[in-house]
């Protein structure tokens, strides 16, 4: 075993500073100031404000196919892979823009077309990255607002350390959008005259772009050695957009990276701040960083004076130029300061300093109090905690609660276990249901679907198994808040767009406020991948809990909105009628003999010709299948059904499963998240011991012991297993 | 001013959907943010979008802010003073 060493095998970067790794160091060795009012979108009113926009990309065409956010990821893992033959075992990237700068353009002007919104979801980026290197394992899309690069590089880290992968492609990227431009305006969050991290008269950020990934890989490379040996996580369960005063989010995840690293604050040669220019971030940022740092702090800047904020990207740009510092003896330079404040009493670096560095902590933190924070350095991790002994696989299902056009998780369990239909949108009063109607005032559809499992998959549990992570899987976000954002902004000229509403739009939300319901401090995450979200978020899950029991709920929703929805989800528009819903685990990492546990077997790309017999090996091989497994609950999404039903058939034909196999999207309609529905009823069925006769079109039939298979097909291949330990 | 006031009251109660707050539960002197109402900092940011668009007065930033939003009194009083078309 490599004792959790996880090297920097390859970088690629690509930002207002410039394309690639030798501009990126020029402009910071001159301490470059690269904001300009340069913009992929036309603005109408008569004030520009400073962006930091990367020109590597032509400005025109903001309509196009691929989307902006692409062209930037494609620059960037082309450099991370260009010394480097064969493709990475895993993606995993940060993203919270995705295609909408073409989404945006194209509804504008009204265009309905579908085959030009192709490209707009989160997920559709890595697996874009995917496609044209070879990666044909797991591609994940993370969405954790303004820390998603950072998080994607731990959860590539959890990959590695845990033998999933041995190499991991992961990052961020975004591009500049009106969402995020108008968005922030409206949040009073940007400053006018381009941001000025840390200084007395900073009034915001300044929203940026860019892409950038790392080769992450458990083989030392040739490039210098650098190691990423530490990430830590939290969420401050406080606010929605405004960080905890004193920081105590921020301040737990530099602690956990420096736990997880194994290195004491005495060895940190350089924080690379977040740093935004926000009032709120700088003042409780620096409050955590002079509390942990009491006994002496070292030289710390924040470069987003020089790039401004590229949101997604941040976290992996931030981490690129920790690794250039260490590479070069260079700090960055804090650009754009002019007066220190006096009330952060921290002094960052005025001017690049050149000075040996060996290890370097950079922070990224996020709407919904998603906190994240790195430690590159050029020593090996020292760290105790190595990933535990599994004995049982999987976690153990703690609670469960789903929701689907038939109402809540026992409307819905008696519907499908009837045969009958459970497709259809649960009306927005049920919904609301038990939850607080301050809490709601300002929420439309998801996030309240969101609470809900929240809520109900906490009935009964004991306090001491209550969630203190939050995973998420949502292939399309809040559509609602979206929607409205865009078509209020549109309608009143780009004058008056909605603060609530980008608040809400953004694709962890829900999660946030989940955390914020229940008082969830631990990771936060939400994954976006298609029809695979809700397997991403129990992927997530399992990273997650490798070295906790801390509970973790995992949830998979999505709502439908009448004008996105059809637009988007290609399945969507192929179904006889609206549908959405979402299912909801609370998970624990226990060894219980006998209790009912769930365990993500498998995940790949559905093109892969080896994938079906990968995943059968993983199973326990052919002969194993049909003695774990009572049933199949098979997703075949009706955009890929073809594709889907010989997949199928490959399958059943490879493993010789020869027990019901129940087609669930039939009963609980067409929407991405059906397979946290089927999953959770899945559940059901494993702890009840049987399928009910009317789903397989006879009398009830005992599972004696045995398990379910809950199987998603199409573009990508999964294998879901839930059993009795 | 009476008149802008009551206008104000429905406007905030439609805006920011309060639950169980009438029109009439905003009192003119009374802490208007953080208060019993449950008005919070993303509130104020509505109702700072909803008076550029109605009034044509700006409210652009947190300092200034604070101020105006006080009391119910005295965002009608900067409304009235600021407002191009309102009658004095």
């Amino acid at each position: 075993m490599t004792g959790g060493a996880v090297y920097i095998a390859g970088m690629g970067i690509v930002s207002s500073l410039g394309l690639g790794l030798d501009e990126t160091l020029d402009a910071l060795i001159t301490g470059k100031r690269a904001l300009t009012p340069a913009s992929p979108f036309p603005i109408l009113l008569p004030q520009h404000l400073p962006v930091g926009a990367a020109s590597a990309v032509s400005l025109e065409n903001a309509a196009e196919t691929p989307p902006r956010t692409h062209r930037l990821a494609r620059l960037a893992a082309d450099q991370a892979l260009a010394s480097c033959g064969e493709p990475p075992d895993a993606i995993v990237l940060g993203s919270t823009t995705g295609g909408i700068l073409t989404t945006e353009s194209l509804f504008e002007r009204k265009i309905v077309d579908p085959q030009r919104y192709g490209m707009h979801a989160l997920g559709s980026i890595a697996e874009d990255l995917a496609r044209r290197c070879g990666c044909t394992g797991p591609v994940v899309t993370v969405s954790t607002a303004c820390s998603s690069g950072a998080v994607a590089i731990k959860l590539a880290l959890e990959m590695l350390r845990c033998g999933f992968a041995r190499r991991v492609l992961a990052g961020g990227a975004d591009s500049l959008c009106r969402l995020t431009y108008f968005g922030f305006n409206a949040l009073q969050l940007i400053d006018p005259d381009g941001a000025r991290p840390l200084d007395r008269d900073r009034r915001g950020m300044s929203v940026a772009e860019g892409a950038a990934m790392l080769l992450l890989s458990l083989a030392p490379s040739d490039a210098g050695g650098l190691q990423v040996i530490g990430a830590g996580l939290s969420c401050d369960a406080y606010h929605a957009t405004t960080p905890h005063p004193e920081g105590a989010g921020a301040m737990a995840a530099m602690q956990a990276a420096l736990d997880d690293a194994g290195v004491a604050v005495s060895e940190i040669d350089y924080i690379n701040l977040h740093g935004t220019g926000t009032i709120d971030n700088d003042l409780s940022e620096a409050r955590a960083v002079k509390t942990l740092f009491a006994s002496g702090l070292p030289p710390a800047s924040s470069i987003k004076g020089a790039t401004g904020h590229p949101l997604a990207a941040a976290g992996a740009i931030e981490a690129v130029v920790a690794a250039l510092s260490i590479e070069h003896g260079l700090i960055p330079a804090n650009v754009g300061l002019g007066t220190i404040d006096p009330a952060l009493d921290m002094a960052p670096v005025t001017s690049p300093l050149k000075r040996p560095v060996t290890t370097v902590l950079s922070n990224s933190f996020g709407f919904g109090g998603n906190n994240a924070a790195l430690i590159v350095s050029r020593n090996p991790r020292r760290s105790e905690a190595f990933p535990a002994a599994l004995g049982s696989p999987g976690l153990s299902i703690v609670g469960r609660a789903c929701l689907s056009g038939a109402g809540s998780t026992e409307e819905t369990r008696r519907a499908f276990f009837m045969d009958h239909a459970c497709r259809g949108l649960m009306a927005d009063g049920a919904l609301a249901q038990g939850l607080p109607p301050r809490l709601i005032r300002r929420l439309k559809r998801l996030p309240k679907m969101a609470l809900s499992l929240a809520v109900q998959a906490r009935e009964g549990v004991d306090a001491a198994q209550m969630p203190v992570m939050v995973s998420m899987g949502t292939a399309w976000g809040a559509l609602s808040e979206t929607h409205d954002f865009l078509d209020r902004l549109f309608e009143t000229g780009q004058q008056y767009p909605s603060p609530t509403d980008f608040i809400g739009s953004v694709h962890n939300a829900p999660a946030g406020q989940i955390a914020m319901l229940i008082g969830a401090k631990g990771a936060n995450v939400t994954t976006s991948g298609g029809d695979y979200s809700f397997e991403q978020a129990l992927l997530a899950a399992d990273l997650l809990t490798r070295q906790t029991a801390d509970p973790i709920l995992v949830v998979g929703a999505d709502e439908y909105h009448p004008v996105f929805s059809p637009l988007f989800d290609a399945s969507v528009r192929l179904a006889a009628q609206p549908a959405d819903g979402g299912g909801g685990l609370l998970l624990q990492r226990v060894q219980a003999p006998g209790d009912l546990r769930i365990a993500l077997v498998y995940y790949g790309a559905g093109g892969n010709a080896e994938g079906l017999k990968t995943m059968i090996d993983a199973l326990g091989g052919a002969n194993v299948t049909g003695r774990r497994y009572g049933a199949l609950m098979v997703g075949l999404p009706a955009a890929r059904r073809e594709a889907a039903d010989r997949q199928l058939d490959r399958f059943l034909a490879l493993s010789r499963f020869d027990g019901p196999v129940i087609d669930y999207r039939r009963l609980t309609g067409e929407f991405a998240a059906a397979s946290a529905v089927a999953t959770v009823l899945a559940a059901e069925m494993v702890s009840q011991g049987s399928v009910p006769g009317p789903l397989v079109g006879g009398t009830d039939q005992a599972l004696n012991g045995k398990g379910v298979l809950v199987l998603g097909l199409g573009d990508f291949i999964t294998a879901t297993r839930v059993f009795v330990s | 001013m009476e008149q802008l006031i009551s206008e104000l009251k429905t406007k905030i109660v439609d805006i920011l959907n309060l639950p169980d707050v009438k029109p009439e539960d905003i009192q003119e002197d009374a802490q208007l943010v953080g208060g019993e109402l449950g008005i919070d900092s993303i509130d104020v940011l509505e109702m700072v979008i909803m008076i550029e668009k109605d009034y044509g007065v700006a409210i652009n930033n947190k300092e200034l802010g604070a101020k105006v939003f006080a009391t119910l009194r005295t965002l009608a009083n900067y409304i009235q003073e600021k407002a191009p078309e309102l009658p004095n």
